[in-house]
């Protein structure tokens, strides 16, 4: 769960981003995505647009539906767009059952848990023609929004969570995520970390890599041992860990402000400092990311305008616009061609850099059923992830 | 100021003796006291009277060291206490509103003085019945200080103070929140327990005649000075100046001109107004007589005695004072408007600078 | 009749509130601690398990979490304490006019200003680079950085107001003379502070620690931000809300256990009737 939580005033120059993550996880493209059988319920796609109805309610990230792209749209569609901003994936999963919604910017720790809980409903991407083949290798058919076969999200971006450093203080590269997880680690006391659940996923990435005994295949997929050597990997961090952060404008000022000098981050966080001696890496172990999608309520009253706003959003220029204005890599690669701004946006955020997407782990929620593709144990879920995260920190 | 109780005491220094040395007190712009001297010996009842802003509470706070003194110095006993703070002076004070702790009961109310002193309870608790005993209030040492009466509380706050057996007792118009019956039996009880306790008292009062009724000396306090310092007869009957003479009860000042006209000395006399005899055609004066002719302007019957007020020729208006006798018919007998003569004993006015 | 129909009118705003809203709510968040969660959705369910109370129990983590918020609210607690009785007889007694009107807007100038600034606002002070460290580190003096102490200041910052303002109006209400009073009967400034002055303010102090406490136990916006590694009741239920509602329900009476023992503590001093 990522919190983005909004500190008001505080905050303003990163109010703006203060929507972090996302979702999505995905493993492997191949492996996981399609040959997993999840039982979910079955319900119905949506055959055909239709005539638009007059609104349409969308949960969102700050930033994902603003007036720069929602008034055309309504302009085109007659549909009128009413946004409800959410802070949490949690708290969008909330707002989703409520059946009020019709769509929402799901991020990978929510959307596998809204499938399952029968609240979005399958889509027939047929009828988003710019679903098309500029969408980004990395996003298609990945676990959040390919379960059985059947697709429940449209990729909106995504984006990595990198090792930022202070070059002043962190004067060689790290190539490891080690100078953040080893007590010998020469920043023992001045490292961040993130602030969820979901961060679990992190130590997991770092113990395939380094423990392989362990046998971690998924770092979303962890059985009660190996969720345990996690929780004590972020035990072992949590004596060297200056802060956890989940708001975005706390992790820039621990930067600037000296208490930290390496740690978990996003590119848009590292741009945000505006300061060029915080430099950041994807490590050699890879890392974990985040990818969110529009999903579709299964109880829309609205579906046609739905649709039609997934289809807008998914052209190459509001795509770039949202993806601008967040501060990720978008997921329609039309966009990068469009200009050089466009250009040099989606080479600050990799967004056509599929090796180096590779080594990301988006965000998934757990569950039981391992997603790696083990029968023979269970895999920890996320309550389970919640409970043994509380515990890290005591 | 040459009192004879304070020329004797000049030279020897008692325990209970103070003495103020060119003592001064200015709040921001406005001088409260103004080079004062103050002698009072041991076992003196001093009343301090004035009108308020007059300087007297001033001074006691001063005394009892809750105010600084801007310059000058005070002693007690011959020890200079000018920088001492209060709760090392060795004088207490019974306030004004008593200023009993609202959240002690009366006995440990009286107890605190001894409790500060590091005295156990059973050590103390002797002393404080006796001072409880003292002020007669034994039944109410378990009270809380808002279940008792005004003047329960008073005779409370000044066992406080007493039980400390402090060389001076400083007294803050103690009396002032008192219906007058109550007030006078307090005045009573005041005198007779100053005399037993032998203490220094410094009382301070805006009431002329609790000040003459208690006291030993009189200091009387204007403007931040004294004005007259003396025994109660001395201030009342020969007030050194026009101020003392109007504060201390109702006085006729007469001006030099008259004066002269009437001795040949142009002096500014003040004679009290039972000193002036309304005079009938049949009394005779004596040649140490003055005597001036006017109209009966006004008769008020006080009780106890009668004004006549009677205006002059030359303006001026004079207060005689008689005592009512047993028999109406031996009162005095004049009209409004009437002519009448009144006259006074040179020896009975006072000359005033 | 009628007079029974105006007291109606009187209480009906106050009783929905008190009955509709704030019972109401009370409740079902104690019902929903009896309920369970589906692992996979996260939806609850209605039930009967005591299984979330066992947590707080079992789990050593919740309970140290517990112990350590405590610990923390009667920390911020003592501290608005040590700090509102000095400033308020300062202030009361000693300070001139404009000296107590400046001190008067310094102490609700926090008020005035949103909690969240004022938790970032501490957040820039100490970080390592902030103003506390600039300020005394000339000194040999390092800050806290974020820790439990920092929490612990942060909320004493939040909450004095709380504390300070009635304490100071406590203190301005005692009739002067009992401090010269005092002072005549041979106690010191501190023997009257202890002797006098604490146990009349008394109640002002409790009814301010009444907040202090409580609000401290419910904080947990101070340790995400200025705590480092702080873990607060909070945390865990901000952590649970969404995610495990009944966890974080039953986590939620543990703040509310400890202000009903708080109350009855005080109540036994009979302190809070003079409220």
């Amino acid at each position: 769960m990522k919190s983005r939580f909004f500190t008001g005033a505080a905050v303003v120059a990163v109010a703006a981003l203060a929507l972090t993550g996302c979702t999505a996880s995905a493993d492997e493209s191949d492996s996981a995505g399609g040959a997993l059988k999840i039982d979910v319920p079955d319900l119905p796609t949506h055959e055909k647009i239709g005539d638009f109805e007059d609104s349409l309610d969308i949960v969102a990230w700050s930033g994902f539906v603003e007036p720069a792209w929602s008034d055309d749209f309504t302009k085109e569609t007659g549909c009128t767009v009413n946004r409800r901003v959410a802070g949490t994936s949690d708290e969008m999963v909330q707002l989703m059952r409520t059946g009020d919604y019709d769509l929402v910017t799901a991020s990978g720790d929510a959307s596998l848990r809204l499938i399952a809980g029968g609240d979005v409903a399958p889509l027939n991407l047929d009828l988003v023609p710019n679903f098309g083949d500029d969408i980004v290798e990395g996003m298609k058919g990945q676990i959040y929004d390919t379960i059985n076969g059947k697709s429940y999200g449209v990729p909106i971006g995504r984006g990595a969570n990198i090792l930022q450093y202070n070059s002043e203080v962190v004067t060689e590269e790290p190539t490891s995520w080690s100078v953040a997880w080893e007590p010998d680690s020469p920043y023992a006391g001045q490292i961040i970390a993130y602030d969820a659940p979901i961060y679990i996923a992190d130590a997991a990435v770092y113990l395939m890599a380094h423990e392989p005994d362990l046998g971690i295949k998924n770092p979303y997929a962890l059985d009660k041992e190996q969720l345990a050597a996690a929780i004590d990997l972020l035990k072992q961090q949590n004596k060297i860990v200056s802060e956890y952060w989940a708001d975005p404008a706390a992790q820039i000022t621990s930067f600037a402000g000296g208490n930290t000098v390496v740690g978990t981050s996003w590119e848009i966080l590292r741009k945000l400092t505006e300061d060029e001696k915080f430099k950041s890496v994807l490590p050699e172990e890879g890392s974990t990311g985040w990818s969110d999608a529009w999903m579709l309520s299964a109880e829309s009253d609205s579906p046609n305008c739905a649709y039609a706003w997934m289809d807008y959003t998914s052209a190459p220029e509001v795509n770039g616009q949202i993806a601008m204005g967040f501060g990720m890599a978008p997921a329609n690669a039309a966009f990068c061609d469009l200009n050089d701004e466009a250009k040099a946006h989606c080479d600050y955020f990799n967004a056509t850099d599929e090796e180096y997407f590779k080594k990301v782990w988006f965000w998934t929620t757990p569950i039981e059923q391992c997603i790696d593709g083990r029968t023979d144990v269970q895999c920890t879920n996320f309550q389970e992830w919640t409970d043994a995260w509380l515990t890290v920190k005591g | 100021m040459s009192s004879p109780i304070a020329a004797t005491m000049a030279s020897t220094t008692a325990a209970g003796d103070v003495s103020l040395t060119g003592v001064t007190k200015t709040f921001g712009d406005m001088t409260a006291v103004r080079d004062l001297d103050l002698n009072v010996p041991q076992g003196e009842f001093l009343s301090m009277l004035g009108p308020s802003g007059s300087g007297k509470t001033t001074v006691l706070r001063m005394i009892a060291g809750f105010e600084d003194t801007t310059s000058g110095s005070i002693r007690i006993g011959g020890e200079d206490l000018t920088r001492v703070p209060p709760h090392q002076r060795p004088v207490n004070t019974v306030f004004q509103d008593y200023a009993l702790f609202p959240h002690l009961t009366i006995a440990e109310n009286v107890a605190y003085g001894l409790r500060v002193r590091g005295q156990s309870k059973s050590d103390r608790s002797d002393a404080v019945s006796s001072a409880i005993a003292q002020v007669r209030l034994e039944h109410v040492s378990s009270r809380l200080p808002h279940q008792l009466s005004g003047g329960q509380r008073q005779r409370i706050a000044l066992a406080r103070a007493l039980i400390l057996r402090p060389r001076v007792l400083l007294l803050d118009e103690p009396l002032g929140a008192l219906d007058k019956q109550l007030r006078e039996e307090m005045q009573i009880e005041l005198k007779s327990i100053q005399r037993e306790v032998g203490i220094t008292f410094i009382f301070v009062t805006h009431d002329q005649e609790e000040a003459l009724t208690l006291s030993d000396r009189v200091a009387v306090f204007n403007n931040g000075r004294i004005e007259q310092i003396g025994t109660a007869r001395e201030v009342y009957e020969y007030p050194q100046t026009e101020f003392v003479a109007r504060f201390l009860g109702l006085s006729n000042i007469i001006p030099a001109r008259t004066v002269e006209q009437l001795t040949g000395q142009a002096r500014v006399v003040s004679v009290r107004p039972e000193r002036v005899r309304l005079l009938t055609d049949a009394d005779a004066t004596s040649g140490n007589d003055i005597v001036l002719a006017g109209t009966v302007a006004e008769i008020v019957y006080t009780g106890p005695t009668t004004r006549v007020l009677v205006d002059t020729a030359d303006g001026l208006r004079l207060i005689t004072e008689t005592q009512n006798s047993h028999h109406p018919a031996a009162d005095v007998e004049v009209r409004r408007g009437d002519r009448v003569r009144v006259a006074w004993t040179d020896d009975h006015s006072a000359t005033l600078p | 009749m009628k007079r029974r129909t105006q007291l109606a009118g009187l209480l009906a705003l106050p009783m929905f509130w008190l009955v509709g809203i704030y019972i109401f709510s009370l409740i079902m968040l104690l019902a929903t601690a009896f309920w369970t969660t589906d692992p996979f959705t996260s939806k609850v369910k209605p039930g009967f398990t005591l299984r979330n109370f066992e947590q707080l129990i079992v789990n050593p983590a919740y309970l140290s979490t517990a112990v350590r918020t405590l610990l923390i609210a009667l920390a911020v607690t003592a501290l608005c304490m040590l700090i509102s009785v000095p400033l308020g007889i300062f202030m009361a007694k000693i300070a001139k006019p404009w000296l107590r009107g400046l001190l008067a807007v310094a102490i609700t100038l926090p008020l005035w200003a949103g909690y969240l600034v004022k938790i970032l606002a501490m957040r820039v002070t100490f970080t390592d680079e902030g103003f506390f460290n600039w300020a005394l580190g000339p000194f040999g003096i390092t800050g806290p950085s974020f820790s439990v102490t920092t929490v612990i200041l942060t909320l004493t910052y939040l909450w004095l107001p709380y504390m300070a303002i009635p304490v100071y109006t406590a203190i301005r209400q005692l009739p002067a003379n009992l401090f010269d009073a005092s002072a005549d009967l041979g106690a010191g400034a501190w023997r009257t502070i202890r002797t006098i002055v604490l146990p009349l303010i008394k109640p002002a102090i409790i009814a301010g620690s009444i907040f202090t406490f409580s609000l401290s136990l419910g904080d947990y916006i101070a340790a995400k931000f200025v705590g480092g590694s702080t873990q607060m009741i909070g945390s865990i239920i901000a952590s649970n809300i969404n995610l495990n509602p009944p966890v974080a329900a039953a986590f939620a009476v543990v703040p509310i256990a400890f202000v009903v023992v708080y109350l009855l503590s005080v109540q036994r001093t009979g302190a809070l009737e003079r409220m």
